[in-house]
């Protein structure tokens, strides 16, 4: 098929007239079973230099994608247009994938999206063996490189595919942010004559800003007195959960309608958020950087961030997602450059601390590797000989397979741990090269912070894009800087916020009459982590009295006059009379009476000496009961404990007293922790 | 090697054409210096003038081609799962079983898992009934024992009785030992985890010639046989009635010339074991020696001088790659063998050629005739 044909085709198909040249070169390419890498920024139109050669294939093309919302957006317009598009991932029930997986095999799908790690199900590999595959293309190219940002072990197991394809089957990997090593590491890995074409990354529609505070309260002001200023809806990305949470209950506070998103939610709430989002539903979305990736929206007027990304590549991906109609949009980077004692500016802390936490010690490596020595292990059961955290685990997993030393087997559906005969002695140096090359990242990242020429030059210099472009459109060109300066009134309204915001506890779930609770106050975040702590474990007495008021007004805020029958309180495993006496205090001001009937049956050990849910709910399972079980029959209940982590003793007792025939329970603590910070 | 390996499971699984029209393939790229890939990707109207190949053998290698794709997806899993694949070109492919069964039925592929220095060790198969009796078990257990002493591996059908037996006293006497599945690389689920241990430290290897996803079958577990005794380098028959899979084995292997060593009935059983060896096979007693009456027939020992060991297969594969003195084949190979022994092992090799001068240099005689090696 010549340009000419194609492009009759793709004004039949796509309704376009033409081609760019690279968009033609890239499929041309591709018609002829060559292998190609394809690195523009993002609205070029990367994704028609595969959709349109796969409509034209006899067989089936696999699109490989990281993004689950960028895969519904293309699989829904694909299918407006009327080209067989599907996907399977994990946002669909098992019977949807299944059902899509026989129609790929029976050659009714033309184009299918698919999640790298579905690589690693049975079901997905079994059926791969029967399609009639084309072509194979993987999105995000950038994650299969170690030295991209944004690494995903999944995509290990793609290269290898890619490896073994025959030499005439097309491959295309595409993506908008690759440095010059990235490219040159996604060339190695594809090997076999890859072809790389690579656009110009400048946008010129950005305005770029950074606005330095000396406190986390100036930034909440700013946004407060400004966002409704800007044109348009967009996105706020915080560094943290706790930061979302945080920052969409000031928004609620003063009146300003967004909304909240992170990727513990659940598939559900995310699509309604990401629909809202292309809705203008809200002013801005408050989310973690898992939201927007692949989002086909065109008209996000402004991306804020109130954390500094881990690197110049991170920031120019995630502010990619803006402004893609071409049309001015404004980019914020707050940074707070307050220094602490050690002379540390409060920003780079948290980036920093992702950098020292991002690989688990190497004594626990060890842990891990000497379980599995011992016998074949699940994930589950690793978590639990070593008590590590999942998130540790997984870590610890992925190197281990990717050195060589462990590998996943698969046994009908249950995954199995193996040791390797011959296994190679884990190695270190590759983990200090990745942290000394994350750290120069950091460095770069605060290099754009502290710039005084142009940033969109200084993004396209670090990401390897050496064409000549007048750059403009910054606070450090032709803009004016934002300046902070908040009125009195604005700073009053955070005082009443801060004195009124409590932290919920999610514990509700379908076969317990629990309902989701209330905390003080953040462990951490404020004094009360620390008059805790004296009096837990420093012999500082009992819990003082501000402490009684916080907790009061909490219960307040989630409860109001609501009538509760009893108290009770979680008997102690180690803190002696702490949380009983301060029950009692609460009990007489709140005229609710307190019981003592709650008990362990079996001793408990302290929760914190756990690192992970199993652990944890095994350590509470079965260990509780009440000394009277009729008295709570129909009755409702406030539950009360000093802090709240996991949840998992708070969740136990909740299904206890919900067996005992207790009508609401209602949890009440003073502190929860911010991910296991005690 | 890894990227041909697709190409291999699809010339492997091409049903309905024989071994032999595959081997014969294999060999014909290999003498012309050419890969697997070149043949998938060559002409296919040349096939029936360069491989032989009839029209439908040609159709059938087409629908191979277009499943290439779909192979890729099957080895990135296996490989991901630490299966090894080896082709028969392959230095890991054992070569007993290449010299054993020859181009005729040596299997293109072995999937296997584990350590694959067991398959270039000397070996020993003890066959026999699945409802084998006392002495036939007392009797594997001993020739086991004896193989795991002299460091030989032991290979077994993993079938119950004698099969079992070999395999559980190899383990015993902490011997090495293949296991021959009958059914794919992937289905062991519960012997994967009863001899994890055994698998991870070294000491067995599992061995599959199927398609890795197929399930046990009876086909399959006949199917297994020859490619157990094409493994071993001598066979020692623990009882054999006078039908079924050992007695066929073993009357094939005779006519083969292959060392089969039976063992010597007592009056009261009632076997085959008398008949295996009217009919040429070697007796040997309870603790496997040989029988007065076959010492006195002049079969002095029964352990098979010609097979190598594993340093000594090593050493012949290094020469067949280019010429050298002793003393570096010490150093190239990290062999504990001082280079005078090495002279003097190569010296007495047939397959091996001298080349004099200071240092004396050797090569393997398949690179002086014709500048080619030979794959069978």
């Amino acid at each position: 098929m010549n340009r000419e044909q194609a492009e009759i085709e793709l004004k039949r198909i796509f309704g376009f007239d033409k081609f760019y040249d690279e968009q033609w070169e890239t499929i041309n390419m591709l018609f002829q079973g060559k292998r190609m890498l394809l690195i523009e920024k993002t609205g070029y139109g990367k994704s028609l230099c595969f959709q349109f050669p796969a409509t034209q294939f006899k067989g089936v093309t696999i699109i490989f994608s990281p993004l689950i919302a960028l895969m519904r957006d293309q699989v829904k317009g694909l299918n407006e247009k009327g080209i067989k598009a599907k996907f399977i991932n994990s946002e669909q029930s098992l019977e949807e994938n299944t059902q899509t997986i026989q129609e790929a095999i029976n050659g009714k799908v033309k184009i299918l999206y698919i999640a790298p790690e579905r690589q690693e199900n049975q079901e997905w590999l079994d059926a791969t063996r029967k399609m009639n595959i084309s072509m194979v293309v993987i999105d995000e190219a950038h994650t299969i490189s170690i030295w991209g940002h944004d690494f995903r072990p999944a995509f290990r197991r793609i290269i290898n595919l890619v490896k073994l394809l025959p030499q005439s089957i097309p491959i295309l990997a595409t993506t908008a942010t690759a440095t010059k090593r990235v490219q040159l590491d996604i060339e190695n890995q594809i090997s076999g004559n890859i072809r790389t074409l690579r656009g110009e990354l400048i946008r010129e529609n950005f305005e770029l800003y950074v606005i330095k505070v000396n406190s986390e309260d100036e930034k909440l002001l700013w946004l407060a007195e400004n966002i409704t200023q800007l044109d348009g809806t967009g996105v706020i990305y915080t560094g943290t959960r706790v930061n979302t949470e945080i920052y969409s209950r000031w928004f609620e506070f003063l009146g300003i309608d967004t909304s909240e998103y992170n990727a513990g939610l659940d598939s559900v709430s995310r699509i309604e958020i990401e629909q809202g989002l292309l809705d203008n539903k809200w002013k801005a979305v408050i989310s973690t950087n898992a939201l927007g990736m692949g989002i086909d929206k065109s008209d996000i007027r402004f991306i804020i961030h109130t954390q500094i990304p881990a690197s110049p590549i991170h920031y120019y991906q995630e502010i990619g997602r803006g402004g893609r109609d071409g049309k001015p949009t404004k980019l914020i980077l707050f940074y707070n450059k307050k220094k602490d004692k050690k002379g540390i500016e409060e920003d780079y802390k948290l980036p920093k601390s992702f950098i020292d936490g991002g690989r688990p010690s190497i004594k626990n490596y060890q842990k891990v590797i000497n379980a599995i020595k011992l016998e074949q292990l699940g994930e589950r059961q690793i978590m639990k000989t070593t008590n590590l955290k999942q998130t540790q685990v997984r870590v610890i997993k992925a190197d281990l397979i990717e050195q060589g030393i462990i590998k996943e087997v698969l046994y009908g559906k249950s995954k199995k741990y193996e040791y390797q005969f011959n296994a190679p002695e884990l190695n270190t140096r590759s983990f200090d090269e990745l942290r000394e090359l994350k750290l120069r990242e950091l460095d770069a990242m605060l290099e754009y912070v502290n710039l005084t020429y142009s940033r969109m030059k200084f993004l396209c210099d670090y990401l390897g894009d050496t064409s000549r472009n007048r750059y403009q459109n910054c606070d450090n060109t032709n803009l004016a800087k934002y300046q902070i300066n908040p009125k009195e009134f604005t700073k009053q309204k955070l005082v009443e916020f801060r004195e009124t915001y409590f932290p919920e506890l999610k514990v509700e779930t379908r076969n317990s009459n629990i309902v989701n609770g209330i905390a003080s106050s953040y462990y951490g975040v404020s004094s009360v982590g620390a008059a805790l702590h004296r009096c837990k474990y420093e012999n500082g007495g009992d819990f003082p009295d501000f402490l009684l008021k916080l907790t009061l007004k909490a219960f307040r805020r989630r409860y109001g006059q609501e009538p509760f029958d009893y108290i009770v309180y979680v008997p102690p495993t180690e803190s002696g009379d702490l949380v009983k006496n301060f029950a009692e205090k609460l009990s007489s001001i709140l005229k609710i009476p307190i019981s003592h009937k709650l008990i362990k049956t079996f001793e408990t050990k302290p929760q914190k000496v756990f690192k992970n849910g199993y652990l944890k709910r095994d350590n509470v399972l079965n260990k509780f009961s009440y000394s009277e079980p009729y008295e709570l029959e129909g009755k409702t209940v406030i539950l009360f404990d000093d802090i709240f982590d996991s949840g998992a003793t708070i969740k136990e007792i909740g299904n206890v007293l919900t067996r005992l025939g207790v009508k609401k329970i209602a949890p009440l603590v003073i502190a929860r922790t911010v991910g296991g910070d005690i | 090697m890894n990227k041909e390996l697709s190409y291999w499971l699809a010339l492997a699984h091409t049903p309905k054409v024989k071994t032999k029209k595959k081997n014969e393939i294999i060999v014909r790229l290999f003498e012309q210096g050419n890969t697997i890939i070149d043949f998938f990707h060559s002409d296919f109207s040349s096939w029936n003038v360069k491989y032989g190949l009839t029209p439908n053998e040609v159709e059938l290698f087409k629908s191979a081609y277009q499943e290439l794709p779909n192979y890729a997806f099957l080895v990135e899993d296996l490989l991901e799962q630490g299966y090894n694949i080896l082709p028969i070109t392959s230095q890991d492919y054992s070569p007993i079983l290449k010299k054993n069964l020859g181009r005729s039925y040596a299997p293109p592929l072995l999937y296997t898992k584990g350590n694959l220095q067991i398959l270039k060790e000397k070996s020993v198969a003890i066959v026999g009934s699945r409802k084998a009796n006392n002495i036939s078990l007392e009797f594997t257990d001993n020739i086991a024992q004896n193989a795991s002493k002299d460091y030989k591996v032991i290979v077994s059908g993993f079938a119950k009785g004698v099969d079992k037996q070999a395999l559980d006293s190899a383990i015993k006497y902490k011997g090495q030992s293949i296991i021959v599945l009958p059914q794919g690389i992937t289905t062991f689920k519960t012997g994967y985890k009863k001899y994890y241990k055994e698998i991870i430290e070294g000491d067995v290897l599992v061995l599959s010639t199927f398609y890795p996803k197929a399930p046990w079958s009876v086909q399959f577990a006949m199917a297994r046989n020859p490619i157990i005794y094409g493994l071993a380098s001598e066979i020692y028959v623990a009882e054999s009635s006078e039908k079924g899979g050992t007695w066929s084995g073993v009357i094939d292997g005779i006519r083969k010339g292959r060392d089969i060593y039976v063992r010597k009935p007592t009056n009261r059983e009632k076997n085959a074991n008398g008949i295996l060896i009217s009919k040429g096979a070697k007796a040997v007693d309870q603790k496997g020696f040989p029988t007065i009456y076959e010492i006195s027939s002049g079969n002095s020992s029964i352990l098979s001088e010609s097979e190598l060991s594993g340093v000594e297969y090593n050493i012949i594969e290094l020469l067949k790659q280019g010429t050298f003195d002793s003393k570096f084949i010490v150093e190239k190979l990290n062999i504990n063998w001082s280079a005078r022994k090495v002279t003097s092992f190569l010296k007495k090799n047939s397959e091996i050629e001298i080349i004099k001068g200071k240092p004396m240099k050797f090569t393997h005689k398949s690179r002086i005739s014709d500048g080619q090696t030979t794959l069978f």
